[in-house]
């Protein structure tokens, strides 16, 4: 019985207010806030709502007018405690009445009776139009808002004020509404007593406002994560002065001595980087902006962006600014899996609104299971390959795109992935292998022959370093061979052995036939091949009988001395000179083969 | 040499240790060597003496240095395009490198020359956009993501490197490998290559010097050899050189030359013979290829001297085949005949009539060539300036060469005497004078050190003396002295090029510097200011007019349509231009009119006193517009009646009237820049402007750059008077459709 008394309630209720909301909530009191100081319409209302039905409240709907609708921003419903969490909101429909609504759950339902205060916050873009239109350069800028005098609400309205907030004192006109009252910079309406929901009256105020009217007409923002530590950023930004048009010229001369001289222009304004941003750079297609300035602040790094010229109404610029952020900041991870938790869009300027936003997230190569978590709704597109230094396969590029935001819209995106640490060698690796190949093509080139002719004069010159080279280790050879005898010999002075003398003796002989006859062989090839080298090779063959012979009169001294035909003296003398000469055949024999 | 030495005693050093060594050492080594015995056919048995490493480090240094010291304007300013022409190359090889090839080649630009455009596929030297383009291309198919302006900054410093191993190469071949190493350390550094070869000076010079030494490598290569090989490989560099710079003409004129020249001095050979029919031929058709070059190679007369040599060597050559077989009398009567021929052929060319290559080059008699500083003769300073001490060794280098003749010295020095020529004709020419200095130099530093370092050597190996010095035994000391003298030659040298290089060759020109009293840095960057004003907030095809100066920059930075620019082909329509700056207003109104201008761009450094601006270039344009309008421009107009050009009250009213007087001066009047001055104190010419009070009727000023360097004006457009015959669409225009109707009723 309940359920069907609480239908035909609705049914009634539905009759008597077209299709005002059945669920008996009423603004008890609105405080609205219009600030309309900047290029923003910033319009805030506090409402202190009240359940005058019969049943709890889940939910909150408000209400945007259809004129506003098109240029919301931004809209966010808090609690009255500043840390409030905001409210979660969803777009609905409601049957019969124009304009734009959303949902609020509230936090705990609203019990019959009971109040609530919420503040409700909208920011829009482009409502603010300039009149007239065109204006030269000494002329002020004027611009006229339309809007309602009225909160827009499904729910009745017992008591409002209207707060209006302006750029400056010159207003050239406002609607009179209900007698407001002007003063300085605001305009007072209301207090406005029991409005009826969906109410409209139009209010329109003309008033000047040379606040900077700059419009991101488009950003790209392009996030390239490596995991080598970095995080590098680039934002490509098409910049408009959406203000009032610049008529006739501009002179130069009025602009530099004149303060009050094309006052609605734009000659400079600030970024606010992260506080780590690094190598900063600001330049567009012809190069770098030199008229900027950088000034790093212990929480932030704040940018002096200055276009290369100054920005007049309709005049627009084209920029590109890109920084490095250490990615110990912005990437979490646990095992395989990585977090990025980075700005989905930055500051650029104070009170910014952007009309179109375009991210590109680069993740690195090898990322997979990538999954977003975005702060509010954002289109994804398709996402891409992006390739740059080393890459095989291609780095995934996440691309979302979102039109008209406010700076209420910086907010954190997060990105999960997964990421085999394996891959990080994958770089590395290349590069070596790369230089790898390289060390060995060049040792492949220079050690072999390519040549599909046959140079007989290099082939000659080959052969008889070859040849050479064995002459030169057989001659060593011998060489050592001789010095073995030596020792051969001094141990048979002293043990007096002449059976190990002998057979030293003999394979010296022996080993000497063989050493001479190779050399010979060699001698006669070097000959074949028609070197003059074999000339010097007999001559060295020639000093080698020579020191030969040496060798063995000093054997055969040696001999005498044990035997006790010659005095020590003497034979020391003998084996003076027999080793001076030596000596001195040796080093002929080493000219030579220095020589060869 | 002192290495080959050190080497020597260090193998002896090594045999001594095996001598001592045990027997297992020398059983390996003999295995080693039976291998090395069987491998002998395809492995190299000896590895390349340490002597290339040496040569392969001092070559890698010098491209290093040669890399470095011209990055002079890249590490002050940034990696930017300079100059003028460059911005051009810039241009085309973007638009190269976004529409690929053959669309480049089929390229009309309809941004330049309005309302005639330019077909830039077939009136550039496409070698430099190519190899930019291809290297872009190369690098990003190895996904190595570069940008192509900054492929295009860092060409010419690259192909520097490429310059020196050349030049090492080349010199190898004339002298030996010291002096081939010096002359690359040479080339590496000289001022008078790296002012054209400097990052972001992306011209065409850049990679023709390195095409220029290459080419004559092979050329030399392919004499001493004969080989078909080298031949077609000094073919293909030529092509490649010709494919670059318009400095190819001076190599088809010096090989023939080349060969002539060793024809009289009875040096033919058959290795000549077959080294420069080959070359002709192969290069003349590939150089064809090229779309700009076309048939000029058959038709101008710069190539004429080319085709006249490969004449008489073909007859010179059938003659010696003659000889063999033909009777002396035969043999007499044949000459005679060939001889009236051949004289007759000249004479019928001759009456034609045609230059003497490159003299028509550096001809000086239009204004607009004129009109161009490095169009000037070369004075000595510059000379000194751009070589240093080179200018004062290369005559001894070349006195060694022409001592100690043979085929390819004969070429290096008629590459001397015909670089010095050129480069005393204008000083544009200096760069084909810098590579034979450098290797000349070379041999005249290697051949002192030779004889001063070499000591050591002879004394090893007396064979390999050098044949001009006597062996005389100077003492140590004078040894000494002769070689610090000469190092510490070489050391001012390096010297004198970093700093050359770093205060004359190093400004980008795009962008300005002054420096304030602290030594701190104020960046004047007025040009791009301005230009990227055009970019963004003009209408995308709106027609700017300028002096041809800035057409380059104006299409590469601001990317509008242009009148005139750099490429200065057309001169009837730079002097229309001309006489639109120097008419009165209302004059250059019609011609701006008849023109479609929609801006006008001007450059004026009265206001920070800049010298190159509009004012001082002003009579070259006066000159210009008078040499096709002589009865509307009178330069004589211009001046004071006592001959002086003036821009303060005493000035001629004809100039203070003019249009690029009022542009330049619009509101200067008021201008106060110090209190020790007038308002409309002119910095740059130290005077009062004469006329302050400028209104301008048609033209309004546009935008002004912040130094007041740059000055752009709008010219107005006419009012609508006339009401348009046929049916408005209502509602498609409001603007026009309102004032339509206002004039139906005033009719």
């Amino acid at each position: 019985l309940e359920s069907g008394g609480a239908a035909i309630f609705v049914l009634v209720s539905c009759v008597f207010c077209a299709s005002a909301l059945a669920d008996g909530l009423v603004n008890e009191d609105v405080k609205r806030t219009l600030d309309l100081s900047s290029h923003l319409a910033k319009i805030t209302a506090e409402i202190q709502l009240a359940n005058h039905g019969a049943a709890r409240v889940n939910s909150l709907t408000l209400a945007l007018e259809a004129e506003l609708a098109p240029h919301l921003a931004f809209i966010g419903v808090k609690g009255e405690e500043e840390e409030d969490e905001g409210l979660e909101l969803k777009e609905t429909t409601l049957h019969g009445q124009s304009g734009k609504f959303f949902e609020a759950q509230l936090p705990s339902s609203l019990a019959p009776g009971a109040k609530l205060r919420v503040k409700v916050e909208t920011v829009f873009s482009h409502v603010l139009k300039p009149f007239p239109s065109h204006i030269t350069q000494a002329e002020q800028q004027l611009v006229v808002f339309q809007g309602n005098h009225y909160l827009y609400s499904p729910y009745p309205t017992r008591s409002q004020t209207t707060r209006v907030r302006l750029a400056s004192k010159t207003v050239e006109s406002y609607t009179k509404l209900g007698n407001p009252t002007k003063s300085e910079e605001s305009i007072e309406y209301g207090p406005f007593k029991d409005v009826p929901p969906f109410s409209q009256d139009d209010m329109k105020i003309h008033y000047e406002n040379n606040t900077p009217f700059l419009t991101i007409s488009s950003i790209t923002r392009t996030i390239e994560v490596s995991h080598w530590g970095n995080i590098a950023v680039e934002e490509t930004i098409d910049l408009r002065h959406t203000g009032a048009y610049l008529k006739g010229p501009f002179s130069r001369y009025d602009y530099q001595r004149q303060s009050d001289s094309g006052i609605s222009s734009v000659k400079s304004f600030k970024t606010i980087l992260p506080a780590s941003a690094q190598d900063v750079y600001y330049r567009d297609e012809i190069g770098n902006i030199s008229t900027s300035h950088l000034q790093v602040l212990d929480d932030s790094v704040e940018v002096e962006i200055r276009p290369r010229f100054p920005l007049f109404g309709g005049w627009k610029t084209h920029y590109i600014i890109g920084y490095n952020l250490p990615s110990y900041e912005y990437l979490y991870n646990l095992g395989d899996q990585y977090a990025l938790k980075m700005r989905l869009v930055d500051h650029i300027y104070d009170d910014q609104v952007i009309d179109q936003l375009t991210v590109k997230l680069i993740l690195p190569e090898g990322a997979r299971n990538i999954h977003v978590d975005t702060p509010y709704p954002i289109s994804r597109s398709q996402d891409e390959l992006h390739y740059t230094y080393l890459d095989t396969f291609g780095r995934p590029v996440l691309v979302a795109t979102k039109n008209n935001l406010v700076e209420q819209h910086i907010q954190d995106v997060v990105v999960h992935y997964n990421f085999n640490k394996i891959l990080m060698l994958q770089e590395p690796l290349l590069v070596v292998g790369a230089f790898y190949i390289l060390f060995f093509t060049v040792i492949i080139y220079v050690r072999l022959d390519f040549s599909i002719t046959k140079d007989p004069a290099a082939e000659v010159r080959m052969k008889v370093a070859s040849i050479t080279e064995q002459v030169l280790t057989l001659v060593n050879k011998r060489l050592g061979l001789y010095r073995h005898m030596d020792e051969v010999v001094n141990r048979y002075k002293q043990s007096r052995d002449t059976g190990a003398l002998n057979s030293g003796r003999k394979t010296l002989e022996a080993e000497h036939r063989t050493l001479t006859n190779d050399i010979t062989a060699l001698q006669t090839r070097l000959k074949a091949e028609g070197s003059d080298l074999a000339e010097k090779v007999g001559e060295i063959q020639k000093l080698d009988s020579q020191l030969k012979d040496l060798v063995c009169r000093s054997c055969q001294e040696a001999e005498r001395l044990v035997a006790g035909k010659v005095k020590k003296d003497a034979y020391i003398e003998s084996d003076k000179t027999l080793s001076g000469k030596r000596q001195e055949l040796v080093s002929r024999i080493d000219n030579l083969l220095d020589a060869l | 040499q002192i290495l080959a030495v050190g080497s020597k005693s260090w193998l002896r050093r090594n045999i001594g240790a095996e001598e001592g060594a045990g027997w297992w050492q020398e059983g390996c080594v003999a295995v080693g060597s039976a291998l090395l015995t069987k491998f002998s056919r395809t492995w190299r048995s000896t590895t390349p003496p340490p002597t290339s490493l040496l040569s392969f480090t001092i070559l890698f240094l010098a491209w290093l240095a040669g890399f470095s010291s011209r990055l002079f304007a890249v590490i002050r300013f940034e990696s930017i395009i300079h100059e003028f022409d460059p911005w051009f190359n810039y241009r085309s090889t973007h638009h190269l490198s976004t529409n690929g090839f053959y669309e480049f080649l089929n390229w009309f630009d309809e941004r330049a020359w309005y309302p005639l455009g330019r077909i830039v596929g077939g009136t550039v030297y496409p070698g430099l956009m190519v190899t930019a383009g291809l290297i872009h291309y190369i690098l990003n198919l190895l996904h190595v993501t570069v940008h192509i302006r900054d492929v295009c900054v860092f060409l010419a410093p690259v192909f520097s490197g490429l310059t020196a191993v050349s030049t090492f190469l080349l010199t190898r071949e004339l002298w030996n490998q010291g002096a081939g190493l010096l002359a690359a350390c040479f080339i590496a550094i000289v001022p008078g290559y790296i002012s054209r070869s400097v990052a972001g000076s992306f011209d065409n010079e850049g990679i023709a010097i390195f095409a220029l030494q290459f080419t004559y490598y092979l050329w030399v290569k392919s004499v001493k050899t004969g080989s078909v090989f080298w031949t077609i490989g000094c073919c293909l560099s030529y092509f490649y050189m010709v494919s670059a710079w318009g400095g190819y003409v001076f190599i088809i004129n010096l090989i023939p030359l080349h060969v002539f020249v060793l024809l009289l001095m009875q040096r033919f050979s058959r290795r000549l013979y077959i080294a420069y029919s080959t070359f002709y031929i192969v290069g003349l058709v590939l150089s064809m290829q090229i779309p700009f070059v076309g048939f000029q190679p058959i038709r101008t007369s710069e190539h004429m001297a080319a085709a006249g040599v490969f004449a008489l060597l073909q007859a010179y050559a059938f003659l010696q085949y003659l000889k063999d077989r033909l009777t002396r009398q035969e043999f007499q009567t044949l000459f005679f005949l060939g001889v009236s021929l051949a004289a007759g052929v000249v004479f019928l060319t001759l009456t034609k009539p045609s230059l003497p290559p490159l003299l028509r080059y550096a001809k000086i008699h239009i204004p607009i060539i004129a009109s161009v500083s490095e169009h000037q003769p070369t004075t000595w300073v510059s000379f000194f300036f751009d070589l240093h001490i080179l200018v004062c060794t290369f005559p001894a280098g070349l006195w060694f060469c022409i001592k100690n003749i043979n085929d390819e010295r004969v070429f290096v020095a008629l590459y001397a005497i015909s670089a010095v020529y050129f480069a005393g004709v204008m000083v544009r020419l200096m760069l084909t004078l810098t590579p034979v200095v450098c290797m000349l130099s070379a041999i005249a530093f290697s051949s002192v050190f030779e004889h001063y370092l070499g000591d050591d050597m002879k004394r090893e190996n007396p064979i390999k003396q050098h044949p001009f010095y006597p062996v005389k035994n100077s003492s140590v000391y004078s040894k000494l002295i002769v070689t610090m003298l000469m190092l510490m030659l070489l050391m001012m040298f390096a010297v004198h090029c970093t700093w050359v290089t770093s205060n004359a060759y190093s400004s980008p020109s795009v962008v300005l510097a002054s420096y304030n009293h602290d030594g701190s840095r104020n960046i004047l960057d007025d040009f791009r200011e301005a230009y990227y004003w055009l970019r963004q907030n003009t209408d995308e095809h709106a027609r700017v007019m300028s002096w041809w100066d800035y057409g380059y920059q104006i299409a590469g930075m601001a990317n509008r349509t242009t009148l005139v620019d750099n490429n200065t082909w057309n001169n009837s329509h730079i002097a229309l231009v001309g006489k639109a700056m120097s008419s009165n207003e209302s004059a250059a109104y019609e011609i701006m009119k008849s023109l479609d201008v929609d801006y006008v761009l001007i450059i004026f450094g009265g206001v920070i006193g800049y010298s190159g601006d509009d004012i001082n270039k002003f009579l070259w344009m006066v000159r210009i517009a008078e040499g096709e309008h002589p009865k509307d421009i009178r330069e004589s107009d211009y001046f004071t009646p006592q001959g002086e050009f003036r821009v303060d009250k005493a000035g001629s009213p004809t100039l203070l009237n003019c249009l690029m007087y009022k542009m330049s001066y619009y509101r200067f009047g008021e201008m106060q820049l110090d209190f020790r001055t007038p308002p409309g104190f002119d910095r740059t010419r130290n005077a009062e402007i004469g006329n302050k009070d400028i209104r301008l009727k048609h033209l309004e000023e546009a935008f002004t750059s912040e130094h007041w360097l740059v000055r752009i004006y709008r010219v107005k457009k006419q009012e609508n008077r006339q009401a348009l015959d046929h049916k408005l669409h209502v509602g498609n225009n409001p603007i026009l459709t309102k004032k339509a109707k206002q004039n139906k009723f005033r009719n």
